[in-house]
């Protein structure tokens, strides 16, 4: 049976600057994993390589379900089954979040789980005031990251990457948001934490923790992993793996 | 009055001296030039054959959707004749004061030329009035719009221009107002022209204490679809709302030249415009933001984004400032731009193919300034109307 994710040798650049210098991961169905690492190791950059975003140039395989996404358009590959909640969710003025599923749903005629995922999702993380709203427009840190999950449920995707999504918030917000992804977890689809906090893993079981620094995968292990971070913290894996 | 109304008959006294007048000077006048920063950017060479004015209406060929499906009262302006003056007198009985509009050569030409104005008076100010101004043949036309709000009272006006397909027609438009104390106006005016159209149209509001005027213009194609407007911020505490909506295909110009003149104290103006330009297309807004020396406490804004959809398109956009008073508040914001990549982005990453993403992005943009269109039953077509010519623009490949 395939992964929900398998990347193997990923590398990004941007011009001469070589962000990704060869990363292994992969995430089977069920499991939800995290990649913690320091600011500017790369860890958005993972999301938005294995997103397409154009900015990059990349190289090595990525596969979704067994299906290599690499040589796909953005849209292809989150109708291929790969969803990015951002870090950094942009706004899309004039644009409503209905107008935004609408289009989802459009976008996938052969899906016909939209409207009740809709109709659950909006019920489970209260969204119905925002709906109207427009994406992302005038929202708190905490809104837009329910906004993301949201759209993450409303999508169902069969691999799901959340950057940071536990940034920017205060206690309560991160419990609300380790809730939410614990309640997405499924058998048909993988789940990847990033983030650079150990925080949010103590509101929810992950199955393995893996550590980027510089572009690459250092350490992979369970869930104590995190706490040998949380004490030590990333200097030492740092210095042992510099550029 | 339902008879059209010819140049010469039963005129008022004042409207004679004025037609006279003009006549004697348009002669003498030639067509403005590029190097005057008031018609900068407009390809002014063409001959805009003053001698084809018609001498009445000629026949429409089809009638207007958005008129059919209106619920107040509509006057048709057919080739400059108001063929259907089911609100009012056609003509003020009593001389207007000076409206402001100058002595160029289109401003002469229709003081000596035009027939005659709806004048949308006290009496009609009960209902919601549509003007549908048609210009139907290859000829000159001076369709004129002249609104008067009394004191304590409020107006609804709806300017609807268009031109029979096909017909390179030049039409010179006049938009009068007067907007007593504490009364409001709130008018929208839409440009539907052909695409061999050239309309020079011109505009004064007067605006008297206390005095509102909510002002929309939409832009939907011309191959010159210029307004000039001056708002005359004279009474103390006045205010306008001034919102701006276009989209230009093919060689079109569409060229907007506000000029927000603040003179009584404690006045506010918001200019809000977004365009879009694709193929060859030209738009130009110049926000003239001007505080005379009585204008204290004036609060001044101005804000135009522009969308370049196509490489060929382009987009002129300059806000100006002059300010005389002290104590005032201005603020501006221009841009001028291709459509954001991180919206894109982002869009797609949601499953949206690219053109979806686009057409998404771009009725957005639109969407902060439609929503504010003071006749909100007229939103959706508005929107329909720029939307389709965004998915037209990307069906023929040329965004
Ligand atoms: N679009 C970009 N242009 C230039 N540098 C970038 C870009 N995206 C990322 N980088 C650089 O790549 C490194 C990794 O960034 P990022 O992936 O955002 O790290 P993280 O998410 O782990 O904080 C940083 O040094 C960052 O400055
Ligand atoms: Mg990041």
């Amino acid at each position: 049976m395939s992964n929900a994710l398998e990347v193997t040798n990923l590398k990004a650049s941007i011009g001469d600057l070589e962000i990704l210098r060869g990363v292994d991961l992969t995430v089977p169905f069920g499991e939800v994993h995290a990649v913690m690492g320091p600011n500017g190791s790369g860890k958005s950059t993972l999301c938005h390589a294995l997103m397409g975003k154009s900015d990059y140039e990349t190289s090595g395989d990525a596969l979704v379900d067994g299906v290599d996404i690499m040589g796909m358009t953005v849209d292809e590959r989150a109708r291929a089954g790969l969803f990015e909640a951002f870090q950094y969710p942009t706004e899309i003025p004039g644009v409503t979040l209905n107008d935004l599923t609408e289009a989802m749903a459009a976008s996938n005629p052969d899906d016909d789980g939209y409207a009740a995922r809709e109709s659950a999702t909006t019920k489970t993380l209260s969204m119905n005031p925002f709906r109207e709203r427009f994406v992302n427009v005038g929202l708190s840190g905490g809104e837009k990251k329910r906004s993301e999950m949201y759209l993450l449920g409303v999508a169902k995707p069969k691999m799901a990457i959340l950057d940071e999504i536990d940034s920017g918030l205060d206690i309560d917000a991160v419990r609300e948001v380790a809730a939410m992804v614990e309640a997405m977890r499924s058998d048909d689809m993988g789940i990847l934490i990033i983030t650079h906090y150990s925080r949010i893993l103590r509101y929810m079981d992950v199955d393995k923790v893996h550590v980027m620094v510089n572009g690459r995968i250092v350490q992979s292990g369970g869930p104590e992993v995190a706490e040998e971070l949380e004490s030590g913290g990333y200097t030492e894996l740092q210095a042992a793996n510099a550029r | 009055m339902t008879a059209p109304t010819i140049p010469g008959t039963d005129d008022p006294a004042w409207l004679a001296a004025r037609r006279a007048d003009a006549s004697g000077r348009l002669d003498d006048l030639a067509m403005p030039s590029e190097r005057d920063e008031i018609w900068r950017y407009l390809d002014l060479d063409f001959d805009p054959a003053f001698d084809s004015a018609p001498s009445q209406p000629g026949t429409v060929a089809s009638p207007d959707e958005l008129a059919e499906a209106w619920t107040g009262k509509i006057v048709s302006v057919i080739d400059g004749f108001v063929t259907d003056a089911g609100v009012s007198t056609v003509i003020s009985a009593s001389e207007p004061t000076d409206d402001g509009v100058g002595t160029d050569l289109f401003a002469t030409a229709y003081d000596a030329l035009a027939p005659g104005a709806v004048l949308i008076d006290g009496d009609h100010l009960g209902e919601k009035v549509f003007v549908d101004v048609q210009s139907t043949g290859a000829a000159t036309t001076f369709p004129g719009v002249h609104v008067e709000v009394p004191a304590g009272s409020e107006a609804s006006v709806v300017v609807r221009f268009r031109s029979a397909s096909d017909v390179p027609a030049v039409v010179v438009p006049r938009l009068t107002a007067n907007v007593g104390d504490n009364a409001r106006l709130a008018l929208t005016v839409i440009q539907d022209w052909n695409y061999q159209t050239r309309a020079m149209g011109r505009a004064v509001v007067n605006l008297g204490r206390d005095s509102g005027l909510t002002l929309s213009e939409v832009g939907l194609g011309a191959k010159i679809g210029r307004l000039h407007l001056d708002v005359n911020f004279i009474g103390h505490g006045s205010w306008a709302k001034i919102y701006g909506v276009y989209f230009g295909e093919d060689d079109q110009t569409l060229d907007y030249r506000y000029f927000m003149n603040h003179i009584g104290t404690n006045t506010r103006s918001d200019m809000f415009l977004k365009g879009a330009v694709e193929d060859d297309a030209l738009s130009v807004f110049t926000g003239m933001i001007r505080i005379e020396t009585t204008g204290v406490k004036t609060e001044a804004f101005q804000t135009n984004r522009n969308l370049i959809l196509s490489s060929g398109a382009s987009a002129q956009s300059v806000p100006n400032l002059e300010i005389l008073a002290n104590d005032v508040k201005c603020g501006h914001g221009s841009s001028v731009g291709p459509l954001d990549e991180d919206q894109r982005y982002y869009l797609m990453s949601r499953g949206l193919t690219p053109d979806v993403a686009d057409r998404l992005q771009v009725r957005g943009f639109f969407e902060e300034s439609i929503s504010q269109i003071p006749h909100a039953d007229l939103r959706p077509w508005i929107r329909e109307r720029i939307n389709m010519k965004y998915i037209t623009a990307q069906e023929e490949g040329r965004v």
